[in-house]
């Protein structure tokens, strides 16, 4: 898929000089010709974004980051040729970030041994019941506990929840990518927002 | 509030902050990047790109000027630099040489 018509989302607003499409196109080409400095120029300039992106997927699995990171990088050379500067490099990297972080949850839920229900009992707890996180927590101390949650829950449930909601990809989706059907996918789903739930109730601190 | 609400809003409050790359990584990506480059053929010559305005460290500035074929000054020096293997393993690492991206990733 071709990440300059992906959908990616945009990357972090960028403050882009008046020639920044012809400043982009002389760094591509500088880098086709194996200018080692203008490789320097583009690994330093997009570098950041392309990490808090992947950083911030792949929460709390950080040991993975670095590994998609300089993915990326590998990948847009072999496509640098092909690009066509229709999007700023930034945002062609973090479309191709979002792929490599999708190939992550990809691998790793196919891979993840399947959660035993016996001993990962679904909790019978109303929606309503549902702290109301708005009215108890700064969204700062939120994000930094759903990222201790996330830690701390089984890995099979936190890449189905990230990729559900922090990626924003249907069930479907989901199903289709990992081979399973959309009934699983839900029941997968069921047992991480409980056991989630479960453990955010307990503050984050609940060993998994 | 269903479930599903309640994890939306949880997510769409996850903003990125604004954290940067570390300096080992970013010399890790730039050494593969270079790699990549030159399994496909010799990297430009140093000639070239200093004439073209870059800047060389003290080291490939020394290829440039000894006499030495292309072939010599289209090959990496930075593979056998201390300052790549420090900037690889060590956050702020203690190296300052002018021109050199490694030095560069690690001040900047």
């Amino acid at each position: 898929m071709d990440p300059e018509t992906s959908g990616a989302p945009a990357p972090a607003p960028e403050s882009r000089p008046p020639n920044w499409q012809s400043d982009e196109r002389e760094l591509v080409a500088a880098v086709l010709r194996k200018d080692r400095k203008a490789a320097a120029r583009l690994v330093a300039a997009h570098i950041d974004a392309v990490y808090a992106y992947a950083r911030h997927r792949l929460t709390p699995r950080e040991e993975l980051v670095d590994d998609v990171v300089q993915d990326v990088f590998l990948s847009a050379l072999n496509g640098l040729a092909a690009f066509q500067g229709q999007s700023s490099l930034r945002g062609w990297l973090v479309g191709i970030a979002r792929h490599k972080v999708e190939d992550v949850y990809r691998q790793r839920l196919r891979a993840a041994d399947p959660i035993d229900d016996a001993t990962n009992p679904v909790e019978d707890r109303q929606p309503s019941e549902a702290p109301a996180m708005e009215e108890r927590l700064d969204a700062m101390r939120a994000r930094e506990k759903a990222r201790q949650v996330l830690a701390r829950i089984p890995e099979r449930y936190g890449l189905v929840l990230l990729w559900r909601y922090w990626e924003q990809r249907s069930v479907r989706e989901i199903a289709t990518a990992i081979g399973a059907t959309e009934k699983s996918v839900e029941r997968t789903l069921a047992r991480a927002r409980a056991r989630f739930k479960q453990v955010w109730m307990k503050g984050g601190t609940e060993a998994p | 509030m269903t479930d599903d609400l309640w994890f939306e809003r949880l997510a769409a409050d996850r903003e990125p902050a604004a954290i940067p790359a570390p300096a080992r990584l970013k010399s890790k990506v730039y050494s593969a990047v270079l790699s990549r480059l030159a399994e496909s053929g010799p990297l430009e010559d140093l000639l070239r790109t200093k004439q073209a305005g870059g800047h060389l460290c003290v080291f490939e500035n020394a290829l440039t000027i000894v006499p030495i074929g292309a072939d010599l000054r289209s090959r990496n020096p930075c593979r056998v630099c201390h300052a790549r293997v420090l900037a690889e393993r060590m956050e702020d690492a203690p190296i300052f040489w002018p021109g050199c991206p490694y030095a560069e990733f690690h001040r900047g």
